[in-house]
């Protein structure tokens, strides 16, 4: 049976959909208050980002007078955000929709789902933890319509989220659950060894990037945001996507997730600005794509234009909002806060 | 033994790891975001009965186990085991609850199961879709009540309990899926 037929029998299942607009509203409310100004930008875009792990979807734009062209749907709204940043419209947010194809059916992803970014100008990625801690207790006390509220119960557990999170840094975080040291950490010789060690399986084409994620996912991932939120922050350089440098180590970037119950919820920069590093990694990016077998497309030329005539000094975050849903609604996966879920659009039986 | 890319593992399957039996209990695919694609697979450890989860890049190789299945019967509940014969041979084999886990509640002497033996080893119980089992205790529900929503929970000849429609009564047999434990209709 489906979720919207569900509800036909038990209108009880209502109440994860009032929770969901009193989220919406609540996030609204805290940046409007903050004088963030609400923003829309293109879904249907010509060069969508090139992270090479995502793929896009595509259609084909047809107009009357031109021939047709390729069209994608973004992954995210950061490109054109940015935009706006050069533009000089100071802090912005948006809720958007946002669809990343390739996705496996999953408790915690929709192939279209609800996207939250926010960018502080002339911050950078510690604000953007402090604007996090206080954006997740303003929807709990305006969800329990209790002004005093800081604990979430969620699936038969409590959640304290007043500030501050635990935070812990990538290479702190390795070496606490993993037992393994900044130094192995960065080496690709010395951590595909301590992996093998550890029983992974490593081949002649196993590579940093993988042996890196799968220890993150299977030792590390299960111990962050078990009490209270976890920011985990200081990524290595190779997976700084679209954040600086970290000044006094430039071996880690300015990047940081924050995790509760288990769930990744937001992923946050210090946004990178040098529009030559930016061109580099994305030059790079559309290699690998290529490697990949994913769709191809050009660079947002109109972005790196934005990064020249000069993007303040910013920092900036996506959260996802279906996420979000699911823990103030409590219920066990973000299937359950969607009128329709993926599954339940397509037929795929 | 098969050897298949860990983005093939789907829930039911008994895999190889570190040396140890595992039946895949949920699986669910990664990417986004996090570089490459990994496999999340929950298991069972199918001679300990624990449960586990591990995350597999989906390109890497994991080894599948040809499981034999023999159609057996149920003859008794031993302690902590079951005691299953083998129809053909009059065989019968011990199995530890913890690799049947809830679904011990399934079974009566009158159903044909399949049990999975690695090894010569029992791994684990495959039933049918559904089962037919009697309902030993139901409370008594007055009459005339229209709400198609009404339940009530009664108890089965092997002590499990389903929630059921209001009108069942001691002595129907009924249907029940064995993927959920739950009702599906009266047999009777």
């Amino acid at each position: 049976m489906k979720n919207w037929e569900h509800i036909h029998l038990n209108p009880q299942l209502l109440k994860t959909f009032t929770v969901r607009a009193q989220v919406i509203d609540a996030i609204r409310t805290f940046f409007k208050e903050r004088s963030f100004l609400e923003v829309e930008t293109p879904l249907l875009v010509e060069n969508p980002g090139t992270e090479p792990y995502l793929e896009v979807f595509k259609t084909t734009l047809k107009t009357q007078k031109y021939d047709d062209k390729p069209a994608f749907l973004v992954t995210s709204p950061e490109l054109f955000m940015k935009k706006l940043l050069a533009a000089g419209i100071g802090n912005c947010f948006q809720i958007a929709k946002s669809f990343r194809n390739e996705e496996g059916r999953s408790a915690f992803h929709n192939h279209e789902f609800t996207i939250l970014e926010w960018y502080r100008t002339e911050a950078d990625y510690t604000d953007i933890m402090d604007d996090s801690e206080e954006l997740l207790l303003f929807i709990l006390k305006t969800v329990t319509k209790n002004p005093q509220a800081t604990v979430l119960p969620f699936q038969g557990k409590e959640y304290d989220l007043s500030g501050p999170w635990e935070r812990i840094s990538v290479a702190e975080a390795f070496q606490k659950y993993a037992a393994i040291s900044v130094e192995t950490l960065l080496d690709e010789v010395e951590l595909l060894k301590k992996a093998k060690s550890k029983g992974y399986a490593v081949t002649a084409t196993t590579t940093w990037e993988e042996i890196y994620n799968q220890i993150f996912l299977n030792e590390i991932e299960p111990n962050l945001g078990s009490k209270k939120p976890t920011i985990i922050y200081d990524y290595p350089i190779s997976q700084a996507a679209l954040s600086k440098p970290k000044k006094s180590d430039p071996r880690f970037a300015e990047r940081f997730e924050f995790y509760l119950a288990g769930s990744e919820l937001g992923n946050a920069f210090s946004e990178l600005t040098d529009p030559q590093v930016q061109r580099a990694r994305m030059v790079e990016d559309l290699k690998l794509r290529k490697e990949l077998a994913k769709y191809e497309f050009q660079l947002d030329e109109d972005f790196f234009k934005a990064l020249e005539m000069g993007l303040p000094e910013t920092g900036g975050i996506a959260v996802g909002v279906d996420r979000l849903v699911m823990l103030f609604a409590d219920v066990p996966n973000v299937k359950s806060t969607l009128f329709f879920p993926i599954d339940e659009v397509f037929s795929f039986e | 033994m098969s050897v298949i890319k860990a983005g093939s593992i789907r829930k039911g399957m008994y895999l190889l790891h570190k040396d140890q039996p595992y039946f895949v209990t949920k699986t669910d695919f990664m990417s986004p975001g996090k570089g490459s694609a990994f496999m999340r697979v929950k298991y069972r450890n199918a001679k300990t009965g624990n449960t586990e989860e591990f995350t597999y890049k989906s390109n890497e190789s994991v080894e599948e186990l040809d499981v034999e299945s023999k159609q057996m019967q149920f003859l008794y509940a031993d302690g902590d085991d079951s005691v299953l014969m083998d129809n053909t041979t009059f065989e019968q084999v011990s199995i530890p609850n913890t690799l049947i886990a809830e679904k011990v509640g399934l079974l009566s002497p009158e159903i044909q199961v399949y049990v999975l033996f690695y090894d010569g080893e029992a791994l684990g119980v495959s039933f049918p879709p559904k089962v037919r089992l009697t309902v030993t205790y139901a409370e008594d529900s007055t009459a005339g009540n229209t709400q198609g929503q009404a339940r009530k929970n009664v108890t089965l000849e092997t002590g499990l309990v389903v929630s059921a429609p209001i009108f069942v009564k001691e002595g129907n047999v009924l249907v029940i899926d064995t993927e959920t434990l739950s009702y599906v209709s009266r047999a009777n």
